[in-house]
């Protein structure tokens, strides 16, 4: 029931927040604090073991199933908090955005879809609120309705729909070799047809990670949390996309966590560290290069994506010993959700002052808004990966597992410990860039309007004391939420882990040189304006993605004329020959001078004659069709 | 029995009492095609749910030396039960519609004929019997393709009879060969050609399949369809989404389950590359009607590929991909209905049948636009609409038949969808809200709204609840699995 209240709890918000007409409450900021009150209380004891589930027993092909684990509840707690925050930003931001109730509709709609993926307790119930999701999140990126935000909308519907139907058949697929149902939170699935499984395995991957962002499959995403009203944005890059993290980890439970991998499946672990370390370097490569805040930050959204991906796939690939990887990934997941939607907001409250998000027109903005700084500062500190806040904390546990699977040996693993140290100097660079473009430099020339409500730092603050508490304390997360999740998902139990994780010299020497070289590597890419270079852009994917598309309308096309084409020659031919038989009929009632002999015209001597022959062959060849007998019978 | 003949007689008596009443006297028309339609809606639900509780209707008499026969069975059912009640809907759509037009008298005298010959195709019980319906269905839609009476109406009239003519005689030819061969037509639960053998029951087949795949529009026989368009609305949507392409897709089925068989099916060659032909039309047809700019002709062509999904459904022989097949009559007519009943309303309000400048039109028809992009979401097998459950049975049955690949089309074919309307919903809403005009009120309006909401509504339902609609596609595939 408690589930069910979940879900249902925003739909009832958004019922009244539709016939509330004197707005005399804040009926959304009230639904978000008692959805946040009752999932911290109600999802409690799922952490000291044991699930919560609730099926609706509708008759029929399809009963919605619910259930909690501590996965779930990690991602619930999450959502809450985020959505609260957001609630409190929100009313004071889109005043200036325009359609604020539509907006704040369409918020509580999402909301309940998001609670909906991460209770759902079969992979059905799954894909019906992920589409839900899909669906109701496309208004915030086309809130704007300019064409800018059209396209982006196209590109975001567009990838979710192939997404959202990828999964369909991988749930088909699944249950052709697996059996139905498929509970999600009850450990792995064993194949029937381990073909047909690896297939569905794949096609979730795909389904998921375009939600998630993986490359190559994040095109759309820069476009979309960038052109989103900001607190759409950071709903978009602080929780939806962990969706398809979320999607990715369920993905790892049926293949199996906490166990090597069998020879159907394992290519899995290594596809999907390969494919995060590839989302790292693309995203952060292209952050660098953003002159536009918003854009930047959703670039970055893709990199810190790739963490989390990396870390699935090493927990993966590690077997019984990758605990650390998939808790790692569980952690960044909270702490990115933190950090990156703080910085949304900021860039938001920017925003309404200036009417700007471009960085290299902002500039100097420390004075007016020193809270506003202050608290982007710690989130930048946060994704940099200081120590002392959050970002430090799950990018520790992240790179010891990065680090234990490369004590193997494997040379490509190396390779990708190396890669994940360079990722972070590119973090630290770019978002001292956006620091530095922002509110240090020299002051801006833009109008900038007076600070006009603390609400808006409010939100942010409540986002920046999480982090400071789990920044300060690293090892609580992991043990107190962390460890049940990774044990309830398969994993043997796990030791707890020790603050020496974090606090020893090898890794504070590792990011402190980290954070110094990047700090370098944004004022050398400030100073030679390397971070104004414009890729060509047969380089970009979107470039890329242009050219296909353009070969496929044209297959498409061509296809189709060809088709209409035989069609038409068909078609001819057969009013060609109805002409002969009528002819040959007319030539029968009234003979031609030459043919007056025998009645018989040539043309309708030869067409007879083929039937008779197609009549003397069919007989031959089916001696059961005796046309005779037919006839005879009649 | 009297509730299966009440059913087929309202919609005659309704037409005669229609041609009987003065041109001019619009509300007693009204009152009497209501009375009909609704009569016809009640009595049919009575007969259906008669026959899904397991109840054997049968009605046989002799008449010019052949026997016929009425007997329906749970296909026949389900069927007459989307039948009747989307005429329903039709006919207050019509209302408003048709309100002010001319020739009414014809326009509802034909539309209550055709809806009894349809309940007559449903409910046939023989070969014979459902030969005779299906001509007459030909017959009695001509008037109502031809409405307009201009010279692109006649031409297409004129297509269309050809084309069901010729589909007709390959059948007559196939039903007697049929009867030649087992000396009896009727439709029980032993397939007719059941113990039959010989590669020439390839050809019968063949013979079957191309005379009941022009009204269903198999690829290349569809080309009747796109032209048809010239007809009202109410019709395009009642006729030629739903009622006449689903008598051929209707015919096809009982072929395929109660003419040879299950059994007999798998052991023929060409039953192997049915599902392939069906194929190719699912994907061939939306590729095409992606690339049309006349609104009702891209909805002509995606009927052609639609179609197919429901013949893909029943050709895998496979219980699922029959429950799918179902699934597939039920959501897809609801969806296709509420679409071309939106571009009924786009075009009568806003004047514009073109695809291409129907930009911003969504700020003025704003519920209208909302039911189009339900229905189009519907249309690419998304999850809270019924499709997917159609579309996921289908698969299921396409994988569960050992080919993979026929999953693969139907996902192909989703995302082909996707292009085809999603655009056509976003572009809708381009520009700003300010200085449109609403028009959406009027009580002519009204009567196309409700209707187009109310069906929108239930495909929501259906696909946030299949197990509405699941007892009745389990009676059908029960009865013959």
């Amino acid at each position: 029931m408690l589930l069910l209240l979940l879900v249902l709890l925003p739909l009832v918000g958004a019922l009244a927040l539709l016939f509330d007409k004197k707005r005399a409450w804040n009926i959304p900021l009230l639904t978000c604090s008692l959805v946040l009150a009752l999932a911290i209380f109600g999802l409690k004891p799922v952490f000291g073991g044991g699930t919560i589930s609730y099926t609706l027993n509708l008759p029929g092909p399809f009963a919605p199933v619910l259930q909690a684990d501590p996965l779930t509840a990690i991602f619930v707690i999450l959502a809450a908090l985020l959505w609260f925050a957001v609630a409190i930003y929100a009313p004071k931001y889109m005043v200036h955005e325009g359609k604020v109730k539509f907006f704040e509709l369409v918020t509580l709609l999402t909301y309940s879809a998001v609670l909906g993926v991460f209770l759902a307790g079969d992979l059905v119930t799954m894909l019906l609120f992920f589409e839900l999701m899909t669906i109701t999140s496309f208004f915030w990126v086309v809130h704007r309705w300019n064409r800018e935000a059209i396209r982006a909308g196209y590109f975001y519907l567009f990838f979710s729909i192939i997404g959202g139907l990828l999964i369909a058949l991988a749930i088909v697929f699944l249950g052709a070799s697996a059996g139905l149902p498929l509970p999600l939170g009850a450990g792995r699935l064993t194949p029937s047809n381990p073909t047909l499984f690896a297939w569905a395995i794949g096609l979730l991957l795909a389904g998921f990670g375009i939600k998630g962002g993986m490359a190559p499959l994040h095109v759309w995403l820069p476009h979309a949390h960038s052109n989103a009203p900001t607190p759409g944005s950071a709903l978009l890059s602080g929780l939806l996309i962990k969706v398809g993290a979320y999607g990715l980890i369920r993905v790892g439970e049926l293949a199996g966590w906490g166990i090597t991998l069998g020879a159907g499946t394992a290519w899995l672990s290594t596809t999907i560290t390969l494919l995060g370390v590839l989302t790292m370097l693309i995203g952060v490569a292209a952050a660098l290069l953003q002159g536009d805040g918003k854009r930047l930050l959703a670039y970055h959204s893709v990199s810190q994506m790739g963490y989390i991906i990396l870390g699935i796939g090493v927990g993966l690939y590690l077997g019984p010993d990758g605990g650390l990887g998939l808790v790692g990934s569980v952690y960044h997941i909270v702490n990115h959700a933190l950090f990156k939607a703080t910085l949304f907001l900021g860039v938001g409250v920017i925003y309404i002052h200036t009417k700007e998000t471009d960085l290299y027109k902002l500039g100097g903005l420390w004075r007016r808004f020193p809270v506003t700084a202050a608290l982007m500062f710690l989130a930048a500190l946060g994704i940099a990966g200081a120590p002392g806040l959050n970002g430090y904390a799950s990018k520790t546990v992240l790179h010891h597992a990065v680090s234990a699977a490369a004590a193997s040996g494997e040379t490509w693993l190396i390779w990708v410990e190396r890669l994940f140290n360079l990722v972070g100097i590119g973090t630290a660079a770019s978002f001292a860039k956006l620091f530095y473009l922002i509110f240090l430099g020299k002051p801006t020339e833009l109008e900038v309007a007076e600070n006009e409500s603390p609400r808006l730092q409010i939100a942010m603050g409540v986002l920046a004391a999480v982090m400071l508490t789990i920044g300060l304390a690293p090892q609580l997360f992991p043990n107190v939420l962390g460890l049940p999740a990774a044990e309830s998902l398969g994993f043997a139990k796990l030791e707890p882990i020790p603050g020496s994780l974090f606090w020893n010299f090898t890794d504070l020497k590792g990011i402190a040189i980290t954070l110094a070289l990047g700090i370098g590597v944004c004022w050398a890419g400030l100073k030679s304006g390397a971070f104004h270079w414009h890729p060509p852009l047969w380089l970009s994917l979107e470039g890329l993605g242009g050219k296909v598309y353009l070969a496929v309308a044209f297959l498409w096309t061509k296809g189709i004329a060809l088709y209409h084409s035989l069609t038409k020659g068909l078609g001819r031919a057969g009013r060609f020959l109805a002409g002969k038989v009528s002819a040959a009929y007319s030539d029968l009632v009234n003979p031609k001078d030459g043919a007056a002999l025998t009645g018989i015209s040539a043309t309708a001597a030869l067409l007879i004659l083929t039937l008779l022959a197609l009549i003397a062959w069919y007989t031959m060849i089916n001696p059961v069709f005796n046309v005779v007998k037919i006839v005879l019978q009649w | 029995m009297i509730n299966l003949i009440l059913a087929l007689l309202s919609g005659v008596v309704g037409a005669l009492l229609t041609a009987l009443i003065p041109a001019k006297n619009d509300r007693l028309r009204t009152t009497v095609v209501f009375a009909a339609l609704a009569s016809a809606l009640i009595f049919s639900w009575r007969t259906a749910l008669l026959v899904f509780a397991g109840a054997e209707l049968e009605l046989t008499f002799g008449l010019a030396g052949l026997t016929w026969r009425l007997a329906p069975d749970p296909l026949g059912a389900m069927f007459v039960l989307i039948a009747s009640t989307l005429w329903l809907v039709a006919g207050l759509y019509s209302a408003g519609y048709m309100a002010g037009k001319r020739n009414l008298k014809s326009y509802y005298s034909f539309f209550l004929l055709a809806n009894s010959i349809t309940l007559g195709v449903a409910c046939a019980g023989n070969l014979v019997a459902l030969y005779l319906f299906y001509e007459l269905l030909t017959l009695s839609t001509y008037p109502l393709v031809i409405h307009e009476r201009s010279a692109e109406a006649v031409k297409a009239g004129a297509k269309y009879i050809i084309y069901s003519l010729s589909g007709a005689g390959a059948l007559l030819a196939a039903i007697v060969i049929t009867h030649a061969l087992t000396g009896h037509s009727d439709f029980t639960s032993v397939p007719v050609l059941a113990g039959q053998t010989g590669k020439g029951l390839n050809w019968l087949l063949a013979l079957f399949i191309a005379g009941f795949g022009v009204k269903a529009a198999i690829m290349p026989l569809h080309r009747w369809l796109p032209e048809a368009m010239v007809a009202p609305t109410p019709i395009s949507a009642l006729l030629h989404a739903v009622a006449v392409v689903y008598s051929g897709v209707y015919g096809i089925i009982r072929v395929v389950y109660t003419v040879f068989g299950p059994e007999l099916m798998s052991s023929l060659t060409f039953a192997k590359a049915l599902p392939w032909i069906a194929s190719f039309t699912i994907l061939v047809g939306v590729m095409i009607a992606t690339r049309q700019d006349v609104l009702k002709k891209r909805l002509a062509y995606h009927t052609i590929s639609q179609l197919s999904y429901i013949l893909l459904g029943a050709f895998t022989l496979q219980p699922l991909g029959l429950s799918g097949a179902m699934l597939h009559m039920i959501s897809y007519s609801l969806l296709k209905v509420t679409l071309f009943f939106c571009a009924g309303i786009i075009a009568e309000q806003t004047g514009e049948t073109v695809v291409s400048r129907m930009g911003g039109v969504g700020w003025s028809l704003p519920k209208t636009m909302a039911a189009f992009g339900v229905a189009s979401l519907g249309m690419v097998g998304m999850l809270p609409l019924n499709t997917f459950w159609s579309k996921y049975y289908l698969m299921r049955g396409g994988v569960a038949s050992g080919s993979w690949p026929l999953a693969l089309v139907l996902i192909t074919s989703g995302i082909i969808n996707a292009v085809c309307f999603i655009p056509t919903v976003v572009a809708a809403f381009k520009g700003e809200s300010q200085g449109r005009v609403h028009l959406e009120s009027g009580s002519s309006v009204s009567l196309m709204l409700v209707p187009t909401v109310l069906l929108a509504g239930i495909s929501l339902l259906i696909g946030l609840w299949p197990g509405l609609v699941w007892d009745g596609v389990q009676a059908v595939v029960n009865s013959f699995f």
